[in-house]
């Protein structure tokens, strides 16, 4: 009934899309595991980095590898004055949810009033190739988001693990008070992990915008898998966020192989629920 | 003297929780400050850690005025803290959190040499380095506390209650422990409601009572007064 | 909800202004004027109701769209597919909607972790669960319901105006019961959940049923309203009923209204309404959304509790309240003891028995089996170093915490797997060692509480106790100031007052002298000399030692989790274990 070939497709497509999901889930998952600030805004900028690539190469020629440069430097300041206001008014938890929620909604009707609601692809070379490898077809692009995925998560989890800075920035998360006493700057540390969460966000925009279809709404779609990655690979762990997302894009993919490609966007929710419901302690 | 405070006041938000303090701490001293709780002792060590910030008055750590620091420079100065409950950071390992100890750039130079060290005084920690912090028993947490402040190279240990919580057998060795720190050349200051081992380990003490100093000398002095019976008895 | 004349004639003055809406479509006016004014009555709905759990009791949802989906849908069906006559799918949909809320709420309000951010998250995806479910089922299937054949009466001569005025009349059911928690016990406890969830359900809030009663009404009535919008648009689909505007301006509107008042949402939501009307859809549409985002951004960071606090600040200013009336001299406000109580206590009869108590966190024993009785009528000083279990033994007694072993007897009943409120009920009260006040209550609102749900007095004979109780405790003046403007002195007498105004029969005081100079010490001991003397046996926990043995009857040493020793202040502090335990074995000799 099922032809065997049609199950390891999606197991590569989907292995792959949780590359994305992975590259997308890390900056949100070290903001919120760090800095203990909910970012709804993260996809939104995402997306916005993605749009951003898409005209820069089709309107200005810039390729994205160059684009991709200026953004993530771009956003790395924005990273940095939005953790500055967050700072001067002393904002809550859920104060930084209600906040960057309404900044998602402004970026998604800007992003719909320059461009409109139409779907946009950036048409590129490599956008259509694959390597094939039997029966099987691995599309070049999502690959190379997939091994920067991979390259990011584990260069961010040394970072965390061996050097001083990252270590600081746990001891933080973990006591602020007592990580001051030993010396540690929580400050300035904080507004560094902020502009780095933004930077993570704009090299996801960049492989959002060589491999997937573009359009505003699709803030919202990724909502549902990124935090369900990011609940799945516990909070700020770079690793678990990339087998979240490979964990969750697999389950995706044979549902839409299996079941019926609309119930796709099912599956990160009912899988958020049930974990939240569930393991409440995980995260 | 190496800790030279003088009419320090602190205050939470109002009320002052100490005032009229005058205390100090020579080098390779170790100096106990005992009284019940909420007398203020929690906030006499926090205040010279850094983490509360004086109203009034001075507190000099070698002639530098840590009071005017910004709280992360004033470990730098040679200060390292013990907090009561010892607070480790239970996420990370015991090596991790020995090295958050000697985070600050003096420190990190000898890093290699502070973890043998530590290691020596605990060799208990050295089997377990790899086990997550917040699993150990309360008497290796209590050591791991230690052997964290050890790494910053202080001049000056502050202990905060080191023996809440803990079995008697391991408190004598902590003790212990602390004694050798003390002739390796650092100076204490010991706060504690354990009235019996910080009256036997310390050359000088303080009693603090309800927000002032009340007492002041010798241990054995202080320990014939009846103050002290007033004090943690009521009677 | 005691029916006093100023709520009845709010009442009343909401059912006018209703009546006089209700004659706009019988004038001449424009449609368009009708169809905007239902589009206010609409968005009054919503946010009104969305605050109800999200603005008093501070569980912020980003699910309303859910339950309003649910309701649209339930009507389409019903009207549609099983042909049902129209104005019977609105209450349907309605309690369909709060049937979802209520199960949401039943299965997720149980687990304490799952508040604040994760129960936003929660929010959402129920929201894009239940759109994805409808969407790939038959109920709507990807293509929407067309609406159109659905039959109607016509009131004001066509269809609009049924809607029009099916749309008041929702509009007017929500103010008015949203009004009615607002003011009533319910109200105040939701409030209460909001600063302090915890400490709410020690005072005798019973949080879990006053959550589901906030999330089904507040569910049931998006379900309503989406029935109402069903027929109105007379085209659903899943797009733009679940659409992001859906999530967004209840929030919005309520939060710059101000949340925690009952008008605030509808004054936000006629604001926010009228402002985005002037761009009509096309690309300026998007833009007006992003503005609606942008003001949402600003009133959070700088009106946090928007519009609403700084127009009744206005208010009051204008029309000063009524004071309630405070005796000068306390003359005997506070009853006698009760007549059984006072037998009791001459029997030196055990009221609180403690039998083999164990409690344990994640391996360590805090509570090593201790038993201990409390004699009615007697003031018992708990005394211990630090870490030797005094804060988990009141803690489990006052049923924050569950029993693990050993039972906890009061009066006959056994508390030990009660839950918090219940046991306040039954007549337990603490104070907190650090105050833990509702702080956006007033002084007199949070006695007013602990009298309400500790000792079951509807809500204005509470505040009229509380008025009482603030005058014992010297806090007359203080009475409509808020917790955070009083100092420590006053806010510890604050926490006493609280555990007064519940009336208990056993009142435990945790460390209530700390931080207190002698002057202060002294009057403290007199009050707690006197509410010891009209019959409320006190528990003592203090380190204060000569205060300990100057108030105590008898005196009770925990160490390391266990009892070391009961009795006879003088006989307790020379025991020679107790001794060494503080100074060491040396002097115990």
């Amino acid at each position: 009934m099922f032809h065997a070939s049609l199950i390891e497709q999606s197991l590569i497509t989907g292995i792959l899309a949780g590359g994305l999901y992975g590259l997308l889930a890390l900056g949100l998952s070290l903001s919120w595991g760090l800095l203990r600030l909910v970012n709804l805004g993260h996809f939104a900028i995402a997306l916005l980095g993605a749009y951003l690539t898409w005209w820069m190469g089709t309107a200005l020629d810039i390729a994205p590898w160059w684009a991709g440069l200026l953004i993530i430097a771009a956003f790395f300041i924005y990273g940095i004055a939005l953790h500055w206001v967050f700072m001067r008014f002393g904002v809550t938890e859920m104060q930084s949810m209600l906040i960057t929620f309404a900044f998602a909604v402004i970026v998604e009707s800007t992003l719909q009033f320059l461009w409109t609601a139409d779907f946009r692809r950036y048409e590129t070379a490599w956008g259509t190739q694959s390597w094939v490898v039997g029966t099987l077809y691995v599309p070049k692009l999502s690959l190379i988001a997939f091994l920067v995925a991979g390259a990011l998560a584990v260069a961010t989890w040394a970072w965390l693990r061996y050097t001083y800075v990252g270590r600081a920035l746990r001891a933080c998360a973990e006591d602020a008070p007592i990580a001051t006493a030993y010396g540690i700057n929580h400050r300035a540390l904080s507004f560094l992990l902020s502009g780095l969460c933004a930077a993570y966000a704009g090299v996801a925009g960049v492989f959002i915008a060589l491999i997937a279809t573009l359009a505003p709404s699709q803030i919202w779609a990724w909502v549902g898998v990124v935090f369900a990655v990011v609940i799945i690979g516990r909070l700020g762990n770079p690793i678990g966020a990339l087998i979240g997302g490979v964990f969750i894009g697999v389950c995706e993919a044979l549902t839409m192989a299996v079941i019926n490609p609309s119930w796709a966007p099912l599956v990160s929710f009912s899988v958020l629920i049930a974990f939240l419901l569930f393991r409440p302690r995980w995260i | 003297m190496l800790l030279e405070i003088e009419n320090l006041v602190v205050g939470y938000g109002g009320a002052p929780a100490i005032w009229d303090i005058a205390l100090n701490v020579g080098e390779r001293e170790i100096v106990s400050v005992i009284g019940p709780n909420g007398a203020g002792k929690s906030t006499l060590i926090n205040t010279i850690a850094g983490l509360l910030k004086p109203e009034r008055g001075t507190l000099r750590l070698g002639g530098v005025d840590l009071g005017r620091l910004a709280p992360h420079l004033v470990c730098r100065q040679g200060v390292a803290l013990v907090p009561e409950g010892r607070r480790l950071f239970a996420g990370m390992t015991v090596e991790e959190n020995l090295e958050i100890g000697c985070y600050r750039p003096e420190a990190r130079k000898v890093r290699a040499h502070s973890l043998e060290r530590v290691y020596e005084l605990f060799p208990v920690l050295q089997e377990r380095r790899q086990q997550l912090s917040g699993t150990l028993s309360g008497g290796q947490q209590q050591m791991v506390a230690i052997g964290r402040a050890m790494m910053a190279e202080p001049r000056l240990l502050l202990l905060d209650e080191p023996s809440l919580g803990l079995a008697p057998a391991i408190v004598g060795e902590m003790f212990g422990a602390i004694e050798r720190i003390q002739s390796e050349g650092v100076a204490i200051l010991l706060v504690e409601q354990n009235v019996a081992q910080a009256m036997e380990i310390a050359d000088r003490a303080y009693v603090l009572e309800e927000g002032r100093i009340v007492a002041t000398g010798l241990p054995e002095e202080l320990l014939s007064q009846s103050r002290i019976k007033e004090a943690y008895l009521g009677l | 909800m005691d029916l006093t004349r100023d709520r009845i004639r709010v009442i009343a003055g909401l059912v006018v202004v209703a009546a006089l809406l209700l004659i706009v479509p019988a004038t001449s006016i424009a449609p368009y004027y009708i169809a905007f004014l239902y589009l206010i009555f609409f968005w009054i709905s919503m946010a009104t109701s969305w605050t109800i759990l999200s603005g008093f009791a501070g569980y912020w949802s980003f699910g309303h769209a859910a339950f309003f989906g649910t309701g649209v849908y339930a009507a389409a069906t019903l009207a549609t597919k099983f042909d049902w006559p129209f104005l019977w799918t609105i209450p349907a949909a309605g309690l369909l909607a709060a049937a979802l809320g209520t199960g949401i709420g039943w299965l997720v309000f149980r687990l304490q972790r799952l508040r604040g951010e994760l129960f936003a998250l929660i929010t959402i995806s129920v929201t894009f669960v239940v759109a994805a479910i409808i969407s790939n089922t038959p109920i709507d299937g990807g293509s929407g319901v067309y609406l159109i054949s659905v039959s109607m009466p016509e009131l004001f001569g066509s269809q609009p105006g049924t809607i029009y005025t099916l749309g008041l009349a929702l509009c007017l059911m929500t103010m008015v019961i949203t009004y009615g928690v607002y003011r009533s016990r319910m109200g105040l406890g939701l409030f209460a959940i909001h600063d302090d969830e915890d400490v709410a359900e020690v005072k005798g809030v019973p949080t879990f049923r006053y959550k589901l009663g906030a999330i089904a009404l507040a569910s049931g009535i998006a379900g309503a309203v989406g029935s109402v919008y069903s027929i109105n648009v007379s085209y659903v689909t899943v797009g733009e009923t679940f659409e992001i505007t859906t999530i967004m301006y209840p929030v919005v509107m309520s939060i710059f209204g101000g949340s925690r008042h009952w008008l605030g949402p509808a004054l936000g939501a006629i604001i926010v309404t009228i402002a985005l009307y002037g761009f009509p859809a096309g690309p300026e549409a998007a833009l007006a959304r992003g503005g609606v985002a942008l003001g949402l951004i600003l009133v959070v960071l700088l009106l946090p509790d928007g519009v609403m606090p700084s127009i009744m600040r206005v208010w009051r200013r204008v029309a000063p309240r009524s004071l309630v009336p405070i005796p000068a001299l306390p003359e005997p406000l506070i009853p006698a003891p009760r007549a059984e109580e006072a037998a009791l206590a001459a029997r030196h009869a055990t009221v609180l028995e403690c039998k083999d108590v164990v409690k344990t966190f994640g391996g360590v024993q805090a509570l090593k089996g201790v038993t201990l009785d409390v004699r009615q009528g007697e003031i018992l000083g708990l005394v211990g170093p630090n870490g030797s279990g005094k804060s988990t033994l009141i803690n489990v007694i006052t049923g924050h915490f569950r029993l693990d072993r050993g039972s906890i007897n009061f009066a006959g009943t056994a508390i030990g797997h009660l839950p918090a409120h219940q046991v306040a009920r039954l007549g337990i009260a603490r104070s907190y060692q650090i105050p833990r006040p509702f702080n956006r209550l007033t002084v007199l609102d949070n006695v007013a509480l602990a009298a309400s749900f500790g000792d079951g007095h509807g809500e204005d004979e509470a505040r009229r106790m509380a008025a009482h109780w603030l005058g014992y405790t010297g806090l007359a003046r203080k009475a409509f100031d808020y917790p955070p403007a009083l100092n420590l002195h006053e806010r510890k007498f604050l926490e006493l007052a609280r555990g007064l105004a519940a009336r208990p029969r056993v009142l435990l005081l945790d460390e209530v002298l700390s931080g207190l100079n002698n002057t202060e010490v002294d009057e403290a001991l007199t009050l707690i000399h006197d509410i010891r003397d009209r019959g409320t046996t006190i528990i003592f926990v203090e380190h204060l030692m000569r205060a300990v043995n100057q108030v105590s009857d008898r005196i009770a040493v925990l160490n390391g989790g266990a009892l070391i020793a009961l009795g006879d202040p003088k006989a307790v502090m020379s025991d020679s274990e107790v001794v060494s335990v503080y100074l060491g074995k040396a002097h115990a000799s």
